[in-house]
C-alpha cells in the first residue's frame, strides 16, 4: 500500500494538467508510433539479438572491462575502473583540480547523475552545464527527470519561458521556436568556453574500445567535439564484446526509445582523437580522452542474481515507461527515483541509488506485463519486481495483510468468513453490487470504497443441483471457479458449464478448492501462494480430468505458475506442472474443443472487447475469444483504443493505489464510450467488476458481460 | 565500389527528406554549382569548408566565390563559432535512413558539421551503402576503425518542450546532402 507521502505525490502528480496532457499523449499515441517505425525491422530478432550480446557481456564482464581497458589505452585514451559511486567521484575530482577545469559541459550520463557528479564538483566551484535541452531545463528548475528519455516533460512551455527568462534575465515568450533558438544560443558560449566535456556512453565495445553516444540535439556531439579534454563515465552494463554486436542496440534504442528509424546523430569514439588546443594560431593536437568505468557494488550484486543479472539487457530506452498505466498518468518524479524512472527504474534504483524508495514505488507496478512485451533488451521486468515485492514481504512483513492471507490460506475459515459477509453485507452494501478483490474485502483494505454483494448462495453449493444434460459425453473437466465465480458471479459459473456442456463436456466441481492464490502472489506472499497452490493441487485433482476449466485468466495464470513453487523432480511438481498443463482460460478451451458456432438469435449487439491483462499478456490468448464473438449471428465487434491496456483493477491494486486506478479506469471507460457499443465483453471477472462498476458509477447505459454470459445468451443455453 | 542507381538515389533522398533534409544530386562537374544553389536559396552568404581532392577537382571553391559566397578554409575552429554555412565530405552514406557517415578523425570536418548553421554534405554516390546492416559490416571490416565514426541524419532536433518536434538545436538547422556521380 502507497505511504502517505507517496499518496501525496501520486495526487500531485495527477492534478498536473501539463504532465497529464503531455505525457498522457505521448504516452497514447507511441504504441503505433513505434509499430509504424517497425515496419523495415523484425523488432522480436532484433530483442533476441540484443538479449544474446548484453548477455554474454554480462557474463564475461571482467573481460570486457580487461579488453575495452586495453583498447582504449592502446588509441590513446586513459581507463579508470572505479570500484564504488566514491572512488569514480574521487577520480573525477582529481581530474578536473589538476587539469585546473573550471567549466565543464555535459551530455546526458545517468552513471554520472548516480555519482552527483554536477553537485560535487558544483560545490568545488566548477560550473557544470548540462546541455541536453530536457535536462537544461531541469537543471534550472532544480528538479530530476520525469522520463529517462524525456526529462522535462512536467512542464509546459509557459514555464520553460518564465524559467529561460530568470536564466537569461531577458523576456522569453512561450513560443517553442523561440525558447530552442535560446538554448542554442545561452549554450553554444558554453560549448565554445568550456574545458572539459563530459559524455555518457549508451555502448562501450570491449575489442575496440570504442564508445558509442546517441543523440538528437547535437550537444553530444559538440561535447565530443569542442573542449581538450573529453571524460566518458558508464556503468560496467554498457558492454558489448564486438563491434558488430552494437548494430542491434542501435536498431531498437531509436525505435524504442522516440519512435525513429535512427536519431540525427550517433557517434563512436575510439581512443583519444584530435582538437583544436588554439583557436587563433589553430593548432591541433590528439585530446585528452578518459573513461571512468563504474563497477560499484550494486551492479556486482544485480549480477550475482541469475533473475536480476537480466537488468544489464537493459538499453535504456524508455519504451517500458511509455506503455505503462500508471507510469503514462504520474510520471517519473513519482514512479521514479532521482535518478532512474518507471518499471526498469525502480529495479536499477533498488541497486543503484535508493533501495528504499525502490519499496516504495514497487508498489505502482500493475503487473500487466505491457512493458515486457517492448522491452528492448527482453527483460522480465515485471517478474522483476514481483521478485523484488516477495523479497521485500519477506523481509518486511504487513500484519493486515498477512492476516488477511493467512486467512485465505485456511480455505474453510475463508469461505465461512465469506458465508457470514452475504447474511452480514445488507446494512454496508447500500444495494449496489460493487466489490473489491475477495481477499482484501476481508482484511479491511476496502476503507471507503464500496462493499462486494457476495452471493446468498455460493456456486458450491447450487452446483450439486445443475443438470447436466450432455448428450454424447465427448469429456470430463473439472470447473476451478476461483473466489469471484464461486461467492460472486454464480450465474457466470452456471453459463460456462451451459457453455461446455452444449459441446459434448461434463463439469465437475471439486469441492476442496479455494483461493487460487494470486491475491497473496501478487503483494509478494510466497508463504500463503504456495499454501494455497498446495491445497487446490490436491482439490483438483488434475489427473482424473481431460481439462481444467477457469473462467478468470487471473486464476488460470495462477494454477499455470504452480509448478514454481516446488522442487522439479518432486511429486508436487509433477501434479503442479499436469494441472497447469491441463487449465486453460474458458475461451481458449472452449474454441479449442469446437465451440466457434454460427448459432445464436440473430439479435444485433454491438459489442466492444477489453483485453485483460493476464489473459492477453501471460496465457497469449487475444483471437479466440473474438472470433467465439463474430461468428455468432448478430454480433458485431468494435474494437475501442488501448483495447488491451489495463482496466486499472489488477487484482489489489485498485485497493492499494486507488487514486492511479481510478484514473485509469477514467480513462478505460472514455475509450469504450467512444466506440458506441451496446455491450463491453470481457473474459476476466475481475475487469467485469472494475468496468462494470466505472460505468455504474458514472450513469452510463452500456452493460459489461463475459464471453461465456453472451454465447449462452445469443445460444438460447440458459 | 559501383556507381549509384537511380533507385538507390531515391531511396537515399526520401530518406533523408523524411527527417528533414534536402538531397541534390550533381555531376562532379557540377558539383560547385549545386553547393551555391543550396546556400543561395537559404539565403547563406558564407561558409566554412574543408576541400577535399574531389571538390579540388570539381573547383568547388572557386565555383562558390563565383557565386559571391564568402568561403573560409583554415582557421575552422575560430570561424566556424561565426561563419553560417558548412561543407564537408562525408565518406560514407546509407540509403535506406538518408545518413551520411563522417568515417575518419578530421576535427576541421567535424567542427564543420556540429557547429554550422546550414551544413551541406557532400557524398561520392559510389560511396553509399544500401542498408544500415551494410555500413555496420564495413566498419566492422576495416582494419582499423577510424578514432571518430559520426552518423549523421538530418538536421538536429528535439522534442524536449511538450513533445513538439522541433528542428534546430545545437546541431546545424538544416542539413543537405549532394549526392556526386562518380564513376
Amino acid at each position: 500500500m502507497a505511504s502517505d507521502g507517496l499518496k501525496k505525490e501520486i495526487q500531485n502528480a495527477l492534478d498536473n494538467a501539463t504532465l497529464s496532457r503531455t505525457l498522457g499523449n505521448f504516452c497514447k499515441t507511441y504504441p503505433q508510433r513505434r509499430l509504424n517505425v517497425y515496419k523495415d525491422v523484425d523488432f522480436n530478432e532484433v530483442q533476441g539479438q540484443i538479449k544474446e550480446v548484453k548477455s554474454y557481456a554480462a557474463q564475461h564482464v571482467d573481460e570486457m572491462i580487461e579488453k575495452f581497458t586495453a583498447n582504449c589505452e592502446k588509441r590513446g585514451g586513459h581507463v579508470f575502473h572505479a570500484k564504488s559511486t566514491e572512488e569514480a567521484m574521487e577520480f573525477v575530482r582529481n581530474l578536473v583540480k589538476e587539469k585546473g577545469v573550471k567549466s565543464i559541459i555535459k551530455s546526458k550520463s545517468m552513471a554520472s547523475e548516480e555519482i552527483h557528479m554536477n553537485q560535487v564538483l558544483g560545490d568545488d566551484g566548477v560550473l557544470v552545464q548540462e546541455t541536453d535541452l530536457g535536462e537544461f531545463i531541469i537543471s534550472l528548475e532544480e528538479n530530476t527527470p520525469v522520463h529517462m528519455v524525456m526529462p522535462a516533460l512536467h512542464l509546459n512551455k509557459e514555464e520553460v519561458a518564465d524559467l529561460f527568462t530568470d536564466y537569461t534575465k531577458t523576456k522569453n515568450e512561450p513560443i517553442i521556436s523561440e525558447e530552442v533558438k535560446t538554448a542554442r544560443r545561452v549554450m553554444r558560449e558554453k560549448f565554445v568556453t568550456a574545458d572539459m566535456g563530459v559524455s555518457g556512453a549508451n555502448v562501450a565495445v570491449a575489442e575496440t574500445g570504442t564508445v558509442f553516444t546517441m543523440t538528437n540535439e547535437g550537444n553530444g556531439r559538440m561535447v565530443g567535439t569542442l573542449p581538450k579534454i573529453h571524460l566518458y563515465v558508464f556503468g560496467i552494463e554498457k558492454f558489448v564484446d564486438k563491434l558488430t554486436d552494437a548494430r542491434h542496440i542501435f536498431k531498437a534504442l531509436p525505435r524504442n526509445g522516440t519512435a525513429q528509424r535512427l536519431t540525427a546523430y550517433l557517434s563512436l569514439y575510439t581512443g583519444a582523437t584530435q582538437v583544436v588546443t588554439d583557436k587563433e594560431t589553430d593548432e591541433k593536437e590528439t585530446k585528452e580522452f578518459y573513461t571512468v568505468i563504474l563497477d560499484d557494488p550494486g551492479r556486482r550484486k544485480i549480477l550475482e542474481d541469475k533473475e536480476y543479472s537480466q537488468m544489464f539487457n537493459c538499453i535504456r530506452c524508455g519504451a517500458c515507461l511509455d506503455v505503462c498505466p500508471a507510469f503514462a498518468l504520474v510520471g517519473g518524479h513519482v514512479y521514479g527515483s532521482k535518478v532512474y524512472t518507471g518499471g526498469i527504474g525502480t529495479l536499477l534504483s533498488h541497486f543503484l541509488v535508493d533501495e528504499e524508495r525502490a519499496a516504495q514505488i514497487q508498489n505502482i507496478c500493475l503487473q500487466c506485463g505491457r512493458c515486457k512485451e517492448v522491452c528492448g533488451g527482453g527483460i522480465p521486468i515485471t517478474d522483476l519486481i514481483m521478485k523484488l515485492r516477495e523479497e521485500n514481504v519477506a523481509k518486511n512483513p504487513n500484519p493486515v495483510k498477512k492476516f488477511a492471507l493467512d486467512a485465505v490460506s485456511n480455505r474453510k475459515l475463508f469461505h465461512s468468513m465469506l458465508r457470514i459477509a452475504a447474511v452480514a453485507q445488507e446494512p454496508f452494501s447500500k444495494g449496489k453490487p460493487m466489490i473489491r478483490h475477495l481477499p482484501m474485502f476481508l482484511s479491511g483494505l476496502t476503507d471507503g470504497r464500496s462493499f462486494p454483494t457476495i452471493a446468498q448462495v455460493p456456486f458450491r453449493d447450487e452446483f450439486p443441483e445443475i443438470v447436466q444434460d450432455v448428450k454424447e459425453v465427448k469429456g470430463k473437466i473439472a470447473m476451478f471457479a476461483g473466489c469471484l465465480l464461486d461467492f460472486v458471479y454464480t450465474d457466470l459459473a452456471k453459463d460456462v458449464i451451459a457453455n461446455l456442456n452444449s459441446i459434448g463436456y461434463v463439469v465437475e466441481f471439486p469441492m476442496d478448492q479455494g483461493c487460487c492464490g494470486c491475491p497473496a502472489s501478487s503483494l509478494g506472499d510466497v508463504e500463503n501462494a504456495t499454501l494455497q497452490a498446495k491445497m487446490n493441487i490436491e482439490a483438483m485433482h488434475a489427473e482424473d480430468y481431460d481439462y481444467i476449466v477457469s473462467a478468470c485468466p487471473s486464476c488460470t495464470h495462477q494454477l499455470k505458475k504452480y509448478q514454481e513453487f516446488f522442487e522439479e523432480g518432486t511429486e508436487m511438481y509433477a501434479r503442479a506442472k499436469e494441472l497447469g498443463d491441463k487449465a486453460f482460460d474458458f475461451c481458449k478451451l472452449f474454441h479449442m474443443l469446437g465451440g466457434v458456432s454460427n448459432e445464436g438469435d440473430s439479435k444485433e449487439m454491438k459489442v466492444t472487447y477489453h483485453d485483460s491483462c493476464h489473459l492477453c499478456r501471460s496465457l497469449h490468448v487475444v483471437n479466440e475469444q473474438r472470433e467465439l464473438l463474430t461468428s455468432t449471428p448478430g454480433v458485431e465487434l468494435v474494437e475501442m483504443n488501448e483495447h488491451d491496456n489495463c482496466c486499472g483493477f489488477a487484482g489489489s491494486y485498485s485497493v492499494l493505489n486507488p487514486e492511479i486506478a481510478g484514473e485509469i479506469l477514467e480513462k478505460k471507460i472514455n475509450n469504450i464510450k467512444d466506440t458506441g457499443a451496446d455491450v463491453v465483453a470481457v473474459d476476466c471477472p475481475g475487469c467485469m467488476m472494475q468496468i462494470r462498476g466505472g460505468l455504474d458509477a458514472r450513469g452510463i447505459d452500456i452493460k459489461v458481460k463475459h464471453t461465456a454470459e453472451i454465447l449462452a445468451e445469443k445460444r438460447g443455453l440458459v | 565500389m559501383n556507381k549509384i542507381t537511380d533507385e538507390m538515389y531515391d531511396v537515399f533522398k526520401a530518406g533523408l527528406e523524411a527527417v528533414n533534409g534536402v538531397c541534390v544530386r550533381a555531376s562532379k562537374a557540377d558539383l560547385g554549382k549545386a553547393i551555391a544553389d543550396v546556400f543561395a536559396q537559404a539565403g547563406i552568404a558564407d561558409t566554412c569548408i574543408v576541400e577535399t581532392p574531389l571538390m579540388k577537382e570539381a573547383g568547388v571553391v572557386d565555383a562558390l566565390k563565383a557565386a559571391g559566397i564568402e568561403v573560409y578554409a583554415d582557421h575552422i575552429r575560430k570561424n566556424a563559432e561565426t561563419v553560417k554555412g558548412g561543407v564537408t565530405e562525408a565518406q560514407y552514406g546509407i540509403a535506406s535512413l538518408g545518413s551520411l557517415i563522417q568515417g575518419r578523425d578530421d576535427i576541421d570536418e567535424r567542427l564543420i558539421a556540429t557547429m554550422c548553421e546550414y551544413y551541406i554534405g557532400i557524398i561520392k554516390g559510389s560511396a553509399i551503402v544500401p542498408e544500415y546492416d551494410d555500413m555496420f559490416d564495413l566498419l566492422c571490416e576495416l582494419p582499423e576503425l577510424p578514432n571518430y565514426v559520426g552518423f549523421i541524419t538530418g538536421p538536429s532536433r528535439t522534442a524536449d518542450i511538450e513533445c513538439v518536434s522541433t528542428v534546430g538545436v545545437h546541431g546545424p538547422l538544416c542539413l543537405a546532402a549532394i549526392v556526386v556521380e562518380d564513376e
